[in-house]
């Protein structure tokens, strides 16, 4: 049977060709302020983008109206956002308050979350995880990580 | 021609080159072992790493982890039916069977002995056939070279299987991401929207470690595999030495598997799985006791995991000549070149002998230490690699990749970048969006526009410049076979069924 309307055009892929578009035709706007030869090549393809995008639709919204069903694209939502999120703070942590901090707390902190309990386990992990970064690239290679912002670095 | 093969050899046995392959072996054997890690995802978070080192102990590294991870995904595929490796899955047909029947400890002493007689089969299919193939393309002008570059994006597009539109959406979008900065020519800027940081692109590899890291590691998070354990001591394994007599049988099904995995390998889009189905079948085919496959019959694990492996290095010979990979791992081994500074492609040979046939050595010398590092002790210690927990093996990759990409430029502003490139991954990944294209329409993309206004000049303008000579007219044909020949492939079976 036909999908509802909504929930026809809320479909993965359809949502994503509808995202290509939108995204491409603004990157289009930019190539107006070149040189054509230096234009050619990125707005050929972002005007492929935006018709291979469409014509992806177009083939979703097809198998949508055959009563086709979409596959979602996870089956635990949030823990794909969650793992998402804390890695982009782990990211932003490293950045603002620095590197080791941040790993020593993130490296528990996601394996408990995630499922492993163990607070011997995790804590050799962590100890063996920093000491090796630290003994391979600090001391080894006088790689400098940043210290965060915070604290004027 | 093969001169230069002989005169790099003594460089691999510099003592770092060979303990870089012998780590990346143990590493990828290790890698392949984890479902849900994979040699291209291994060799991606390894590429930033490899930024100060010598090129053949980066390559070495490499060539290691790819042959070891070949085989590493044998074990989980034996002893839990879980194929560590999508180019294990038809491992399992045989192997867990064997495994139920308390034989893993052999199944797997087939595995390590057939992946290493196809590794080795490759290796030398690699030294045989690059280097002839490299001199034909140094005859290659800017038109023919911007064709070898239009091949490569179709065959990678429309020989993947799978949605074509899919495959051109993520060509198109590698293609584009190569332009961003300025312009090989005219020095304007392109989309880098005043960030000082973009003026030079987009690093390759943070690239890679956004599409081909991060999906992986939020699958571990996503998805906690919870197995019983593994009990290595009911393994079963005896010496390697001992196990070789019973498998005196499996000449022919060694020899067949390694031709079909490196036939598959040299196909663009292709790939290991492919290899082992194909091989798998054919044996089962040409056996004479077909009812007993699939029940654990070992010449079964054989046939898989020679034709697995026997796609690695033969993967790499349209990589390394033409630029043009034969499967995901080698465009990520693409980028691991250009990390170095060695762009793929003909100049390659004629510029580089010492590495480039260096590598191929280390190849070889890859696939022999499997059985070496394969044997019954590291059996047993890699199955106990199972019992990891997945949620730290994750927090650690997170780590690892946040390192990697901080160090290529020391700057933040890179990690921000991959993790933007790994949520599109992740999306792509979950829509089935092919990856390979993104990464070959970034490494060509630039060479292709490079070459095309080349042309253009020589031709002073005229587009018809392209397609003057008798080569660039084979690489026209060849592109529209390769677009054109999965339709009508289909449309002919479809008729012979209906028929």
């Amino acid at each position: 049977m036909p999908q509802s309307r909504k929930s026809r055009l809320t479909r993965p892929e359809t949502l994503t060709a509808f995202g290509i578009v939108v995204v491409s035709a603004g990157f289009l706007i930019p190539t107006f302020e070149l040189r054509a030869i230096s234009a050619l090549l990125p707005a050929a393809m972002l005007i492929g983008l935006i018709v291979l995008s469409v014509l992806l639709l177009v083939y979703d919204q097809r198998k949508a109206a055959n009563g086709e069903e979409s596959q979602p694209m996870t089956q635990s939502p949030r823990r794909v956002i969650g793992a998402f999120l804390l890695i982009v703070t782990y990211a932003l942590a490293t950045d603002f308050i620095g590197f080791y901090v941040s790993t020593v707390t993130t490296i528990p902190l996601v394996a408990w979350l995630f499922g492993y309990r163990s607070p011997v386990g995790l804590a050799i992990a962590t100890v063996i995880v920093v000491g090796i970064i630290w003994a391979i690239f600090d001391f080894g290679m006088s790689q400098e990580f940043p210290a965060g912002r915070f604290w004027g670095h | 021609m093969y001169a230069d093969l002989l005169n790099a050899l003594p460089n691999v046995f510099a003592w770092t080159n060979f303990a870089a392959v012998i780590i990346g072996v143990i590493a990828g054997i290790v890698v392949g072992a984890m479902p849900g890690l994979s040699a291209t995802m291994a060799i991606s978070v390894l590429v930033p790493f490899t930024f100060g080192l010598e090129p053949l102990v980066a390559l070495g590294l490499m060539a290691g982890i790819y042959n070891g991870a070949m085989y590493g995904g044998a074990i989980p595929a034996v002893l839990l039916r879980i194929p560590g490796t999508p180019a294990a899955v038809a491992t399992t047909f045989d192997g867990y069977p064997m495994a139920q029947k308390g034989e893993g400890g052999f199944a797997l002493q087939v595995a390590v002995v057939s992946s290493a007689l196809g590794g080795i089969a490759s290796a030398f299919a690699l030294m045989l056939l690059a280097p002839p193939l490299s001199r034909v393309t140094l005859l290659f002008g800017p038109s023919e070279v911007f064709w070898v570059a239009v091949f490569g994006l179709a065959s990678i597009i429309f020989l993947l299987g799978g949605n074509p539109i899919k495959g051109l959406i993520s060509a198109c979008f590698g293609v584009f991401v190569s332009v961003i900065g300025s312009d090989p020519i005219y020095g304007n800027d392109r989309f880098t929207f005043g960030q000082l940081e973009m003026l030079d692109g987009i690093n390759i590899v943070i690239l890679l470690v956004g599409l081909y890291a991060l999906p992986p590691v939020i699958d571990l998070l996503e998805t906690p595999l919870k197995t019983d354990g593994v009990n290595s001591s009911k393994l079963g394994t005896e010496s390697i030495w001992k196990a070789l007599p019973r498998m005196k049988g499996f000449g022919m099904t060694w020899l067949r598997g390694s031709f079909i995995g490196i036939w598959i390998g040299i196909l663009p889009g292709a790939g290991g799985s492919m290899a082992a189905f194909m091989s798998y079948n054919e044996a089962r085919r040409t056996s004479k006791t077909p009812e007993t496959w699939g029940e654990g019959e070992p010449e079964g694990v054989a046939a898989a995991e020679v034709a697995n492996n026997a796609d690695t290095a033969s993967a790499l010979i349209p990589a390394l000549t033409l630029g043009i990979p034969g499967t995901a791992v080698a465009a990520v081994m693409l980028g691991g070149l250009l990390v170095h500074g060695l762009q793929p492609g003909p100049m390659l040979f004629r510029d580089n002998p010492d590495i480039v046939f260096g590598f191929m050595w280390q190849f070889l010398f890859g696939a022999i230490l499997l059985v070496l590092l394969g044997g019954s002790l590291a059996t047993n210690s890699f199955a106990r690699l199972l019992n990891l927990p997945r949620p730290l093996l994750g927090s650690v990759i997170i780590v690892l990749m946040l390192i990697g990409v901080y160090s290529i430029h020391g700057r933040m502003f890179d990690v921000y970048l991959m993790l933007g490139f790994g949520a599109i991954g992740w999306v792509m990944d979950r829509l089935k969006f092919p990856l390979p294209p993104v990464v070959l329409g970034l490494i060509l993309g630039g060479f292709a526009e490079e070459n095309l206004r080349l042309a253009l000049r020589i031709g002073r303008g005229d587009p018809m410049v392209l397609f003057q000579n008798t080569t660039s007219l084979i690489l026209v044909a060849l592109t529209i076979a390769v677009i054109v020949g999965p339709t009508l492939k289909k449309r002919f079976v479809d008729g012979r069924k209906k028929a």
